[in-house]
């Protein structure tokens, strides 16, 4: 199973809300969809779904075109949207039953696939409560579980963690888990970087619905800062080295802190490396050496500009 | 009862639960759960029986009169109306206008359930609503037999004749709810709603009367009562088929053919209605049938002119999967996809063929009565739609080359301002220059020239005539390249290369 997306374009008159994105994840993956509010990721995932029809390109889910094949290609993704199920008079499991039966499944089927859901998603306490009732955490796992009931191999997350409390987010993420465990294909956006950070295997970034960097995350962590920061502890001597630091060529700015040096970099891993064989050479007696990987959010401050559509 | 007859009803339970419609267990679910549904049909059977109570109690000798049945049953029916037709079109169309403002809607269109069947699973709820309701007060309805004054087939025709108003109310409602326009205005479009659906029910109410006093079960019989009957059927059941198919097109993605159910719809209206009333003017030998089929069309095809400008004017790609690859049936079919140039082009062909048939028919039967009207109401409604044309193209035009910021949805404002314009400029300039002391005469009836309704002035019509057709001219030529263009874009999927080089307007 694979989900590819080939220079996809959305105009909206003069607005380009996507302009030729493309990026591809496969089954078992879940990848990080970031970008500033009006990036394009949801107009993406809209098409996605197959509830929006691009100008130009394509999303090939599985093979199936979401502008050819639209019906095959819905029938492999779960949409969560951005907004919650506000139904009045609605219980969590008629709301479930309500979607099982729109999707077709059928008698005693239907009724171990929603139970079945509602395990997963540890609504079966709550499965007699109102819509209205519930907190947005519980919401939340509503429109999951509405997501899963045609067991879609490919899952697409809009902000599913927007507005949910510190508890509610860690169940999330550890349902999330599970389902890459079970090998759906996931695309997730947030706004919570750190979070996303420690559940994706890869990341999209875009801005001006153009994609600005696309990849494995330790590749991202890694290959696409400008400056890296190594921190150095030395036998004796350290005062010495943060001195001579300062005047190495490559080395940005150094930072003494205690005994430890901090030194920015620029440059590749290999700079590091020849860093560290230089000043073994120079007879410091090393007992760590440490690269300080970036984090997603300071990728994502240093590649995007902030900028609204 | 045993276990095994106790497993079969559970199985066929089941099996007749998958087969309804999801959208009608929601809505009766909904129903069930719904304080709003309770206290509205108990509210109701209180005010019946109190008011059948106090007539009981307040009446004394007028009992004994014959007609006693009659006006409480009426007093009853007019409760039962007024409450159902306010009820029961509020409550579908409020729930259907919330779930439109959020995703729901949307999360719909990726199960298999299709637009068609969440308008249909809608109106299904609202008439097991207005069942349940019509079922409840129905005893007390009954109970005015014994008071005399009222036979039985007058009480039952009366409440299907209620119960047909009530379904076709909510339709017009749901049709309202289905309308892509924010809140505001669908309070406003609410509002003009309710103050026609206090005209129906006025009308309703009236003719119910007139009914019940002249007795149903007398005039049973005769021909003339199901004429009439069918008739009101015929245009009971094509309005509320109208919104029906208005609002499945209204709700569909914006990436489908939205066009084809209305275009179908409208067209095979015309065709049966147009064929009952040419057979009822041969038999009946009165062109009135005809005249009215004519009138009520050319009325429906000058306002589509204004939808269809309005349409988006480049087709999508999942549209456009769609074409057939066949030349001769492509040719028929672009005449039934989304697109402007495709609705202007039904909607002209629609008028051509209603003039034309009309045309052949006052040529067949020069003699027949009503022939001076059927002439003359054509050459109304021929004026007036080639106006309507004029000015949704040159909206259109407008909208095109100089308002190009301006999204097509917006056309038929456009041309409804130029319509106005058009309709007041050319009279107040003449009025404020050459009408001078003499506020009207015949020969000011020329500064008319642009009001597409004012063809009623004979000794103009010349005039207007050639007005509107040099116009007509000039905007179709106009409009010729971007017409062509978009005949030859209409390709199937496949034969097209590249990617649609036109941004989305919606």
């Amino acid at each position: 199973m694979k989900v590819e997306v080939v220079n996809l374009k959305k105009h909206f008159g003069a607005t380009r809300a996507v302009d030729d994105v493309s990026f591809a994840f496969s089954s078992g993956q879940v990848v990080g969809f970031v970008g500033p509010n009006g990036a394009g990721k949801t107009t993406t995932m809209r098409i996605l779904a197959t509830l929006d029809e691009p100008t130009a390109g394509d999303a090939l889910i599985d093979g199936a075109s979401v502008v050819e094949e639209p019906e095959r290609a819905r029938h492999l993704v779960g949409y969560v949207p951005d907004s919650l199920p506000t139904h009045r008079d609605m219980s969590v499991h008629d709301y479930l039953d309500f979607f099982a039966r729109a999707y077709s499944l059928k008698g005693t089927h239907r009724e171990q696939i929603v139970a079945s859901v509602e395990e997963f998603t540890n609504l079966a306490g709550i499965r007699d409560k109102m819509l209205v009732a519930l907190s947005k955490g519980m919401k939340q796992r509503v429109s999951l579980a509405r997501a899963l009931l045609h067991d879609p191999p490919v899952l697409i997350m809009d902000e599913p963690a927007a507005g949910l409390d510190p508890r509610a987010r860690v169940e999330l993420r550890e349902l999330l888990r599970v389902l890459s465990s079970q090998g759906k294909a996931i695309l997730i956006s947030s706004h919570i970087l750190t979070e996303l950070a420690e559940i994706c295997h890869a990341a999209v970034i875009i801005e001006h619905g153009r994609l600005l960097m696309a990849g494995a995350m330790g590749d991202l962590l890694t290959n696409n800062v400008p400056q890296r920061t190594v921190l150095i502890r030395v036998l004796g001597r350290h005062e010495e080295l943060y001195r001579e630091l300062l005047q190495t060529p490559g080395v940005e700015k150094a930072n003494l802190i205690g005994e430890e040096v901090a030194a920015e970099i620029n440059g590749t891993e290999e700079a590091c490396y020849d860093l560290l064989a230089a000043l073994v050479q120079r007879g410091y007696r090393i007992i760590e050496f440490k690269q300080q990987r970036a984090n997603l959010e300071e990728i994502f401050m240093t590649v995007t500009k902030g900028a609204v559509q | 009862m045993t276990a095994e007859s106790a497993l079969r009803e559970t199985s066929v339970r089941s099996s007749l639960s998958d087969r309804l419609n999801p959208i009608v267990v929601k809505e009766l679910r909904q129903a069930v759960q719904s304080r709003f549904v309770i206290a509205a049909l108990m509210t109701l059977l209180a005010i019946q029986l109190v008011a059948i109570g106090i007539y009981l109690l307040t009446s004394g000798d007028s009992l004994l009169n014959f007609d006693a049945g009659r006006g409480v049953f009426l007093m009853l029916f007019s409760i039962l109306q007024g409450v159902s037709m306010l009820f029961v079109p509020l409550y579908t169309a409020v729930r259907l206008a919330a779930e439109r403002s959020d995703t729901n809607v949307d999360l719909l269109f990726i199960t298999t359930i299709k637009p068609r069947s969440i308008v249909a699973g809608k109106m299904t709820a609202a008439v097991v609503l207005t069942v349940l309701i019509f079922s409840a007060c129905m005893p007390f309805m009954a109970f005015t037999y014994f008071l005399r004054g009222i036979d039985l087939p007058s009480i039952f025709i009366s409440l299907a004749l209620g119960f047909i108003v009530v379904i076709a109310c909510a339709q017009a409602a749901v049709f309202v709810a289905c309308l892509p326009v924010n809140r505001a205005f669908k309070v406003i479009f609410g509002i003009i709603g309710l103050v026609l659906f206090g005209m129906v029910y006025f009308a309703t109410m009236a003719g119910v009367s007139g009914l019940i006093v002249g007795g149903i079960g007398s005039r049973i019989g005769a021909s003339d009562f199901w004429q009439g009957a069918v008739i009101l059927l015929v245009v009971i059941g094509s309005l509320t088929g109208l919104f029906f198919v208005l609002s499945v097109s209204l709700i569909m993605p914006l990436a489908s053919n939205r066009a084809l159910p209305v275009r179908l719809y409208v067209t095979a209206a015309w065709l049966l209605i147009g064929a009952a009333a040419l057979i009822y003017s041969e038999v009946e030998d009165n062109h009135v049938p005809v005249t009215v089929w004519q009138v009520m069309f050319n009325l429906a095809f000058a306002v589509a002119l204004f939808v269809a400008v309005s349409e988006r004017d480049r087709l999508g790609r999942r549209v456009l999967r769609a074409v057939p690859q066949s030349p001769v049936k492509r040719a028929w079919s672009f005449f039934f996809f989304s697109g402007a140039a495709s609705g202007l082009a039904w909607a002209a062909a629609m008028i051509g063929l209603t003039l034309a048939m009309t045309w052949l028919w006052a040529e067949l039967y020069p003699s027949r009565n009503g022939a001076g009207d059927l002439v003359g109401s054509a050459k109304w409604l021929g004026g007036m739609c080639l106006y309507f044309f004029c000015y949704a193209l040159s909206g259109a035009l407008l909208r095109r080359h100089l308002l190009n910021r301006v999204g097509a949805g917006l056309t038929w404002l456009i041309g409804a301002i130029l319509l106005s314009l058009g309709s007041i400029v050319p009279v107040l300039f003449g009025y404020l220059i050459f009408f001078g002391d003499q506020w009207w005469s015949e020969d000011h009836g020329k500064w008319l020239v642009g009001n597409p309704f004012a063809w009623s002035n004979k000794s103009h019509r010349v005039f207007y005539a050639s007005v509107a057709g040099v116009w007509a001219v000039m905007a179709a030529a106009l409009s010729l390249r971007w017409f062509i263009a978009r005949v030859k874009s209409f390709k199937p999927l496949n034969a097209r290369t590249g990617s649609l080089a036109e941004d989305d307007d919606e």
